[in-house]
C-alpha cells in the first residue's frame, strides 16, 4: 500500500508478534473459561487515521472495552474490544450477572489478563521491558472508543499502525478483538528488536 | 424528491454543503469534536471532525488540529455563500471515554472543546448549541435546513437546533 511507511516484510514481523501475543491470550483464555479458544491469524495494517478506524468495524457498533496502556519501553495500548453480547456470554461462561457492576469489573479482570499474556509474550520475544498499567472500562460505540485512542497519540502522525487479532470461544459465538496500537516511535522500537528496521 | 445520501466526515475531514435537505454525519465522536458551522438563511451548513487542539504540519489533513480547522471551515461555508455574519457554531463530544486515564489520556475531549472555542471567538463565530464533555460516544447530524442533532450512545437522536431559516 503506497501510504504505508512499512515494508511488507515489516508487516509480516507484526503480524507474527501479534500471532505470538494473541496464541499466548488465547491459551489464558482457554484457562480461564474451560473450553478452546480459536485464534485469528492477525492483521497487520498500517492506515490513515480515519480508514484505520474504519477498518476495526461499524462505528457505531456497541462494544464493551477494555484498554490497557503500557508502562516501560514501548509507547502502545493493547484494546481489547468485546461486541455487547460476546461480553454477555463471557460473563455468563464465568457465572456472573451481565450488565452489573461485577459484570463489568469481571470483563476489565478477563481483560487484563488477556492483556498482560499478550503483552508478556511480546516482552518475551522483544527483549522490551513491558508492563500493562492497571485496565479502563468503557462501554460505549466502537468507533468513539477506537478514534479516542488513536487521537491520543497521533499528534505527530498521520497513520496508525493497529494489529488486530480475534479470539473465539469455541462452541460459543463469543470473540475478543485484540488490537495493539503503537506510536509511532515505539513501532520503530518494535521493528529495531525485531531485526527488520529500515 | 428523494433526499441526498449522508455525507459522512470522519475524524480529521470536513465537509460542507448548500444542497437543500443535504445531512453531513460524524459518526462515534469521542474525545473528537464534531463542529457544524451554518448560515440558517443561506441554507448552508458545514461540518469538521476535529481530532486535537492544535500543532502539527500543513500537509496534515484539514481538520486534524482545532487550530487549523475552525478556520478551513469557515472559510469552506462561505466559499458555497455562507455570510460570516450571520455563521452560528455547534459543538457535539469533547468526551472523556476512559475515565482514569490521567496519564495516557489528558483529557484530550476538554482540551479540544476549549482550542475549538478559542479559534471560533477568535473569528467572532457564536456557540449557539453544544453537546459535549462527560463519558459517552456522541453522533452528530448537521443539515442544511439548519437541523443539528445528537445520538449519545445508547441514547435517542435529540435535536440541538430545529430546523427553518432563521
Amino acid at each position: 500500500m503506497s501510504t504505508s511507511p512499512y515494508s511488507a516484510m515489516q508487516l509480516d514481523a507484526l503480524r507474527e508478534l501479534a500471532n505470538i501475543g494473541s496464541g499466548t491470550a488465547g491459551t489464558a483464555l482457554a484457562q480461564m473459561l474451560g473450553r478452546p479458544v480459536d485464534i485469528s491469524i492477525p492483521a497487520a495494517l498500517a492506515l490513515p487515521l480515519a480508514d484505520a478506524v474504519d477498518a476495526v468495524g461499524a462505528a457505531e457498533t456497541p462494544v464493551t472495552a477494555v484498554l490497557l496502556p503500557l508502562q516501560g519501553d514501548l509507547d502502545a495500548v493493547v484494546l481489547l474490544v468485546f461486541p455487547v453480547q460476546d461480553a454477555e456470554r463471557i460473563c455468563v461462561l464465568l457465572g456472573v450477572e451481565p450488565d452489573s457492576e461485577i459484570g463489568r469489573s469481571a470483563l476489565g479482570e478477563v481483560g487484563n489478563i488477556l492483556g498482560s499474556s499478550y503483552v508478556g509474550a511480546l516482552a518475551a520475544l522483544t527483549g522490551l521491558a513491558l508492563e500493562p498499567e492497571p485496565p479502563q472500562t468503557a462501554g460505549d460505540m466502537l468507533g468513539a472508543i477506537v478514534a479516542s485512542v488513536l487521537a491520543a497519540r497521533s499528534q505527530a502522525t498521520d497513520v496508525a499502525l493497529i494489529l488486530d487479532s480475534q479470539l473465539e470461544v469455541e462452541g460459543e459465538s463469543c470473540a475478543i478483538s485484540f488490537l495493539l496500537l503503537p506510536a509511532a516511535g515505539g513501532v520503530d522500537d518494535l521493528l529495531v528488536r525485531m531485526g527488520v528496521e529500515t | 424528491m428523494t433526499e441526498p445520501a449522508e455525507i459522512v466526515v470522519r475524524m480529521g475531514e470536513l465537509a460542507v454543503s448548500k444542497t437543500a435537505g443535504q445531512v453531513l454525519v460524524s459518526i462515534g465522536l469521542g474525545s473528537c469534536i464534531g463542529l457544524a458551522m451554518l448560515d440558517r438563511a443561506r441554507g448552508v451548513a458545514g461540518l469538521a471532525h476535529v481530532m486535537l487542539p492544535a500543532g502539527g504540519a500543513a500537509t496534515e489533513p484539514l481538520a486534524k488540529f482545532a487550530d487549523a480547522a475552525v478556520p478551513a471551515l469557515a472559510a469552506g461555508v462561505e466559499a458555497v455563500g455562507a455570510r460570516h455574519v450571520r455563521l452560528q457554531a455547534v459543538l457535539v463530544g469533547g468526551a472523556q471515554m476512559f475515565s482514569h486515564g490521567p496519564n495516557s489520556m489528558l483529557d484530550i475531549g476538554r482540551r479540544n472543546e476549549e482550542a475549538v472555542c478559542a479559534a471560533l471567538s477568535q473569528l467572532r463565530i457564536p456557540v449557539v448549541a453544544t453537546a459535549t464533555r462527560g463519558s459517552s460516544g456522541r453522533t452528530i447530524r448537521v443539515c442544511t435546513d439548519g437541523r443539528v442533532t445528537v445520538k449519545a450512545a445508547g441514547g435517542d437522536e435529540v435535536a440541538l437546533l430545529v430546523g427553518g431559516a432563521a
